[in-house]
């Protein structure tokens, strides 16, 4: 073992510390990678984890959760209560109240305090106060935290209104806990509450638990296993969740690019080094122990940088993250981020598999180092070996296989099968990339030696000399803008798609809805008098009010909505998949019990014009025959849409979610939006205008996808990282030949525009290649994996601006990254590196 | 004290009584509670006593509804089970708002319930069921006399002035069957069942700590309700009463003159558990003891009783006010 | 005025502690078409004298004077500017860029210098008897033809000083004859000076003069 050390330390140790740079680029790289991987993990936990710890606030140890559409009727909770079982019976109101000190939103949760209840347990909360009194109306438990203590009055944001409230005690957790009464009251739920948990007795078990109090129950009324929401929502959010840390392994693989590039290097410079080791003993195993060795100190190293790293960059995220949760999916309070033993094992675990195995080519070939080699005299270069034949032909294998993924079927609504073809595609351009830069670094070096001088000349021989290693470094760098061009392009259609869908759908000059927060899942309702009210408006010509309840289909959650036909007939530009008008589709709504989903709703659940979905609601489960389908890109959670006559026969509540209104030509918008500030005085309601609506939701839409900026962007660093770390190695594998060019009349400004010339070719051919390969999967994220994650179609659409833009910076970075090499290469003294004895 | 005005209505002397509606809540009361004891019998010969009661807590008649969620009167309930050859006594409480239909009393469903312990009016019969993690307790009640009225014109007077009095209404004799089902056995239940029905708005006066109730079912057919409210000074109320029902159902109000009660020596905790019972002018000089000590709720005492002496039978008997002044509400 | 001068130079360099003196009170005049050879063991000072003469270091005291100029007087880009004009260096391990052919390793000079004469280089070759391996890369030759490529090189810009460190060392010694043969031959054909570093006494016997140095000082100069 002391041998292996000692050989460890001369062949790892030792160059690592003579070069500090090079040695904290790579290590830095390394930590970026696994960083943006743990900072999605955590982030991704935090922002998922949230809505789960709002729902399941207070649930406590429940076994069965009851549940319907458009919330449960009261009485349902006097049915459950009175059945001769020792049943737990919790009805509950869930919903969100701000703070409105903080301007912070937590989970509000209305529960029967009254109930057998002085000082117990709700979940992981304990209500520290006893409900003494019973007419204590206003009185809330908050967390510490909230900036309140007990017996101040705090100000909270509950449904439309303001209101002050008292705070009776503190909970430990993050929930603004009050009596069931006095939610339903601030919220005007009326006869509806959202949940009954229930608890029952161990035996004959949960599933004939739920038979016997579904027996009991109207139909309507689903009794399920307690957190089957919650499953509902995380298998929601998998496939979201999903592409997000495929997302976030990109920078790993160009961070691999890297480590098998440093190895490399090690490994060639130290061949003589190697043979004298293996001369005097060492075996072939030693060496190729010693270097992966060295690889796994960069490994070690990286994780815990990246560690720290990812802690700090999933504070950032998880507000991103989050926020797209809730605008896509579910209500979402961001938790905590923690780093547990699992993201240490998680963060250790990557970053040595990943910088091992980027490591094995190089170890096995310093273990082939022959002792021989140790006696060859002289500092003969070594070339790489390159067969560019041989590589050619495994790129086209690695593509021929990346076609026949790109048609394969989704596997668990995650496309599996498109994720292998993006890492095929990324395999195949790596291979083809030897062939690529001798081609090209052979036209331009005639081409460029005309158009740079003799820098060129040399900075593309260079290249081209050292193919294997320029490879490694394209093939990196070119792989991250891949990526970056094809999330870019991905996004900027996709934006284009909405922006386009917008134009069609959203005809009205006003938008209603209530105040405070908003997410896909939730649907507060404005006071039902309101739309008939706005209607009388002279510069009204109509309103259509919407009303959106939470429903589940097949295990999965979706939005059972429904909107006046007639106003959507006569100012609505809905588009449908079969092709079909509005004019067509919509009448065969009127009356029936019909109805139109979504597009991301029937490719979820594979359903097609013409077939009949069962929706439980109220106290029924009622069959709707799909008219068709419509092109929707307002949320992931999927739209059945009926006529508010259909939805009013079953769920008779006539308040809406929101109203669109629709002004008299000639009217002006300022006018009718102060009379209905008029009308809608002492509410906390939101008017929005046709173009601010818009603009709201395209600021929602570029929020999603920042964090794929974010993304790309480490991914783009971490190569442009790895560049500057190769260049610099490159400066000092090529001492010698600077020195000798200063002995044949370069000046330092020759040097340094040489090193600048071959950072600006690297970029060039990364550009070249990581466009080509970007546009490749784009096409394939577009069309496959966009596809079967969300089911969206998106029509494609070149983002010029943006992808200019972002190669002109990547580009500029490439070139800013030799900066710092062709200081160093001009500092070195000529005499010394061509010193001969 | 907001919580007298609440309720608008007091008991008044006259009040005209009407069954079943009497039977029912009287949401204009403050204070209405359903008492249900009894003494039963397995075929073997195996005791049991029972407790279940039914209170209601007016809380808010001034605000509104806005849901069916909003506390108007609070339900409390207590249900005790005496397994006295067994020696282990059990007993449970609950606290419920009216809800949508969490607890109630009401006639048009003749039912009086507090989750699912309820009383089910049916017919002339009143069936109980009562369910625990433990057990469940069902029996069928069937009286043999009609209700009494206790007090004198309708009104249970409990101290000086105006109001300060109940409607007390009982079933002094109700014939009892049926089961208990425990760890998966059924046991037959018969015997006899006391119902008492209370409703008034008042406190105790502020001399008052506590009262001594009993029920006595004797075996001649004929029954005995006395109470005994005690000063702070140990002293006993002058309004404490009384009502003896004869065989065939007529009540005789007695006054605190008509009777002694007099507190043995055998206690439990702070509670006297034997008690001599005196009615002269009837005869009557019984023993009222428990085979089962330990029947204590959660701030009184109501058990089981066996009597012996002049005449013999079996009761239930209530003190409170021994831990501190009592107070009715949950 | 000698197309080299060098005026009681002193060469310090820096060491642990200690500096360590590589050279002491050197005086050397070389005329223009003159042969001189640099003779002594490894370590007496050869290399750190052709480096300062050319214009690759300065000395720390003493003047060097190329051509007329001193070069303590220029900066990095006179040096360099004195360099592409004046100075050809050719090297013991020949020192070619294996990226490069033959034919552009003899160009580079006058690349860097920003001049285009692919006559020149060719010339150069054609002079060295190199003309028909123009095209071949630096390890298809031999060590022979890759150190008159050196030559040719070193001689592409026309430089009035041809510095030599260990020309023939590492060649056989009837390649090393060749080899200096070509460069003496060619050097006084354009009537360029050499100063060649050297231990060899057979290469020393075909220059004009010897001077033998020892610990960083001149021992004596034999003259041919």
């Amino acid at each position: 073992m002391i041998p292996r050390l000692r050989v460890f330390h001369q062949l790892v140790l030792r160059p690592m510390l003579r070069e500090p740079a090079r040695t904290a680029l790579t290590v830095f790289a390394v930590a970026l990678g696994v960083g943006v991987v743990l900072a999605i993990d955590l982030a991704g936990t935090a922002a998922a984890g949230s809505f789960h710890s709002s729902m399941d606030a207070l649930a406590g140890d429940a076994d069965l959760e009851v549940t319907a559409t458009g919330g449960v009727p009261d009485r349902v909770a006097g049915i459950l209560a009175t059945l001769p079982y020792d049943l737990d019976v919790r009805p509950r109101i869930e919903d969100f109240a701000t703070v409105v000190a903080s301007g912070r939103t937590v989970p509000l949760i209305g529960v029967d305090l009254l109930k057998g209840g002085l000082d117990r347990k709700y979940g992981s909360l304990t209500v520290a106060d006893q409900f003494q009194s019973h007419d204590r109306k206003g009185v809330v438990w908050i967390a510490a935290g909230m900036g309140a203590k007990k017996g101040d009055r705090i100000a909270l944001v509950v449904g439309e209104r303001v209101g002050e409230y008292t705070v009776a005690g503190m909970l430990d957790g993050d929930a603004i806990l009050m009596d069931i009464a006095t939610a339903s009251r601030d919220l005007g739920r009326g006869d509806r509450i959202d949940t009954i948990l229930v608890k029952t007795p161990a035996q004959p078990g949960a599933e004939e638990w739920a038979r016997r109090l579904q027996s009991a129950l109207p139909p309507g009324v689903e009794v399920r296993p307690q957190g089957s929401r919650t499953s509902e929502n995380r298998r929601m959010l998998a496939a979201f969740r999903w592409n997000l840390r495929v997302l976030s392994y990109i920078a790993l693989v160009v961070g691999a690019f890297l480590i098998y590039n440093t190895i490399s290097v090690s490994v060639v410079r130290r061949r003589p080094e190697i043979g004298i080791t293996r001369a005097l003993g060492a075996s072939r195993a030693g060496v190729l122990l010693v270097f992966l060795a060295e690889a796994a100190v960069f490994g070690a190293a990286g994780a815990v940088a990246g560690i720290a790293l990812g802690r700090a960059m999933a504070v950032g995220s998880v507000r991103l993250i989050s926020s797209t949760v809730e605008s896509l999916y579910v209500s979402s309070q961001p938790a905590a981020i923690e780093i547990t033993g699992a993201s240490v094992l998680l963060a250790f675990t990557i970053a040595l598999v990943v910088t091992v195995l980027a490591a094995l080519s190089p170890a096995l070939e310093a273990s082939r180092v022959s002792p021989v080699e140790a006696m060859s005299r002289g500092q003969r270069e070594y070339v790489a070996q390159v067969h560019k034949g041989r590589d050619l032909m495994i790129a086209a294998i690695l593509g021929a296989a990346a076609a026949l993924a790109w048609h394969g079927p989704p596997i668990e609504g995650k496309p599996i099968f498109g994720y292998a073809a993006a890492v095929l595609l990324i395999g195949c351009s790596a291979f083809a990339i030897p062939a690529l830069v001798s081609g090209l670094s052979i036209v331009s070096s005639r081409l460029l030696r005309a158009l740079l001088g003799v820098e060129a000349l040399l900075a593309s021989r260079s290249l081209a000399a050292s193919l294997r290693r320029t490879s490694v470094l394209v093939g990196a760098l070119s792989t991250a803008i891949a990526m970056m061009t094809a999330v870019g392009i991905m996004v900027g259609s996709f934006r284009e798609t909405v922006l386009i869908w917008m134009d069609n759908q959203l005809k009205a000059d006003l938008y209603l809805r209530p105040g405070g927060r908003t997410s896909a899942d939730r649907h507060p309702t404005l006071d039902p008098g309101l739309p008939a009210q706005i209607a009388a408006l002279s510069g009204v010509v109509a309103v259509d009010p919407f009303r959106a309840y939470e429903t589940s289909y097949q295990g999965l959650p979706a939005t059972f909505g429904s909107g006046n036909i007639s106003v959507a007939l006569r100012f609505g530009r809905a588009r449908f998949l079969s092709g079909r008008n509005a004019e067509d589709v919509l009448p065969e709504l009127r009356g029936q019990d019909a109805a139109i989903v979504s597009e991301p709703f029937a490719n979820k659940h594979r359903v097609r014009r013409g077939d009949r979905i069962v929706l439980p609601l109220g106290d029924r489960k009622v069959a709707f025959r799909v008219a068709d389908v419509y092109y929707d890109y307002a949320n992931e959670r999927g739209y059945v849409i009926v006529d508010r006559a259909t939805m009013l026969k079953y769920l008779p509540d006539p308040a809406a979610s929101n109203v669109a209104v629709y002004l008299r030509p000639g009217a002006s918008a300022n006018t009718v939006r102060g009379e209905i500030e008029r009308i809608a005085a002492g509410r906390k309601i939101l008017i929005l205008s046709n173009s601010n609506l818009k603009a709201d939701a395209i600021k929602v839409f570029d929020r999603t996808f920042a964090i794929t900026y974010a993304l790309e962007a480490v991914a783009v660093v971490v190569a442009v990282m790895g560049i500057a770390g190769a260049l610099l190695a490159l400066v000092i594998d090529r001492r010698r030949e600077f020195g000798l060019l200063r002995f044949l009349g370069a000046s330092t400004a020759q040097i340094r525009k040489l090193i600048l010339v071959e950072a600006g070719l690297l970029g060039l051919l990364a550009n070249v290649a990581g466009l080509a390969l970007g546009l490749v999967l784009s096409l394939l994220l577009v069309f496959v994996i966009n596809k079967q994650s969300f089911g969206w179609t998106i029509q494609f659409h070149w983002p010029v601006a943006v992808l200019a833009g972002a190669l002109t910076v990547v580009y500029a970075a490439t070139v800013l990254a030799g900066l710092y090499p062709a200081r160093i290469a001009t500092r070195l003294n000529p005499i010394e590196v061509v010193h001969e004895e | 004290m907001i919580r007298a005005l609440l309720a608008v209505l007091v008991a008044l002397p006259g009040y005209h009584y009407e069954f079943p509606r009497d039977h029912f809540s009287h949401p204009d009361f403050q204070t209405e509670w359903w008492y249900y004891t009894g003494n039963l019998k397995a075929a073997d010969g195996h005791r049991y006593g029972f407790e279940l009661t039914f209170f209601r807590q007016a809380i808010d008649r001034a605000t509104p509804r806005a849901s069916a969620w909003d506390v108007d009167d609070a339900w409390l309930a207590h249900l005790a089970l005496s397994d006295i050859d067994g020696h282990r006594f059990q007993h449970w409480e609950r606290l419920n708002r009216s809800g949508p239909g969490l607890a109630g009393a009401s006639q048009e469903l003749a039912r009086v319930w507090n989750g699912n312990w309820k009383v089910q009016w049916n017919g002339s019969k009143q069936e109980l069921q009562a369910v625990t993690d433990r057990f469940t307790l069902r029996l069928t009640f069937e009286s043999q006399k009609p209700p009494v009225i206790h007090g004198v014109n309708g009104v249970s007077q409990k101290s000086a002035g105006r109001g300060n009095a109940s409607h007390y209404i009982s079933f002094t004799r109700l014939i009892t069957a049926g089961t208990l089902e425990e760890n998966g056995r059924t046991v037959a239940l018969s015997g006899t069942s006391w119902m008492d029905h209370e409703f008034f708005t008042h406190q105790l006066a502020d001399n008052q700590t506590g009262w001594d109730w009993l029920s006595l079912q004797f075996n001649d057919n004929t029954e005995l309700m006395l109470f005994r409210l005690r000063h702070k000074d140990g002293s006993i109320d002058p309004y404490s009463a009384g009502t003896f029902i004869n065989a065939r159902g007529a009540g005789v109000h007695l006054t605190s003159k008509d009777f002694a009660l007099t507190p043995g020596g055998r206690k439990y905790g702070p509670y006297p558990i034997e008690w001599r019972v005196q009615v002269p002018s009837l005869g009557i000089d019984v023993r009222a003891t428990t085979r089962l000590d330990e029947q204590e709720m959660t701030s009184y005492w109501e058990g089981a009783i066996e009597l012996t002496g002049t005449r013999t039978g079996a009761g239930y008997l209530e003190m409170t006010g021994y831990r501190g002044p009592f107070q009715i509400q949950p | 005025m000698p197309l080299l001068r060098l005026e009681n130079i002193t060469k310090d360099y820096a060491g642990d502690g200690e500096p360590v003196r590589a050279l002491n009170a050197v005086s050397l005049d070389v005329e223009a078409g003159e042969f001189v050879a640099l003779m002594g063991k490894s370590g007496c000072g050869k290399s750190t004298l052709l480096n300062l003469a050319g214009a690759m270091d300065f000395p720390t005291s003493g003047r060097v004077l190329l051509d007329g100029e001193d070069t303590s007087s220029l900066g990095d880009a006179g040096l360099t500017r004195l360099r592409r004009e004046k100075v050809g260096f050719v090297f013991q391990s020949f020192q070619l860029l294996n990226t490069l052919t033959v034919l552009e390793n003899v160009a580079l000079p006058l690349l860097l210098s920003g001049r285009r004469d692919a006559g020149a280089a060719l010339e150069k070759l054609r002079l060295v008897g190199l003309e028909d391996y123009g095209a071949r890369y630096p390890h298809q030759l031999s060590g022979g033809q890759m150190q008159r490529a050196g030559i040719a090189r070193a001689l592409v810009h026309e430089p009035r000083l041809l510095l030599a460190d260990e020309p023939t060392g590492n060649l056989d010694t009837a390649t090393g004859e060749a080899v200096l043969e070509v460069l003496s031959r060619v050097a006084k054909e354009r009537g360029a000076a050499i100063l060649m570093a050297t231990h060899s006494l057979e290469s020393a016997a075909i220059t004009d003069r010897v001077v033998r140095m020892r610990d960083g000082r001149i021992e004596g100069i034999d003259r041919h």
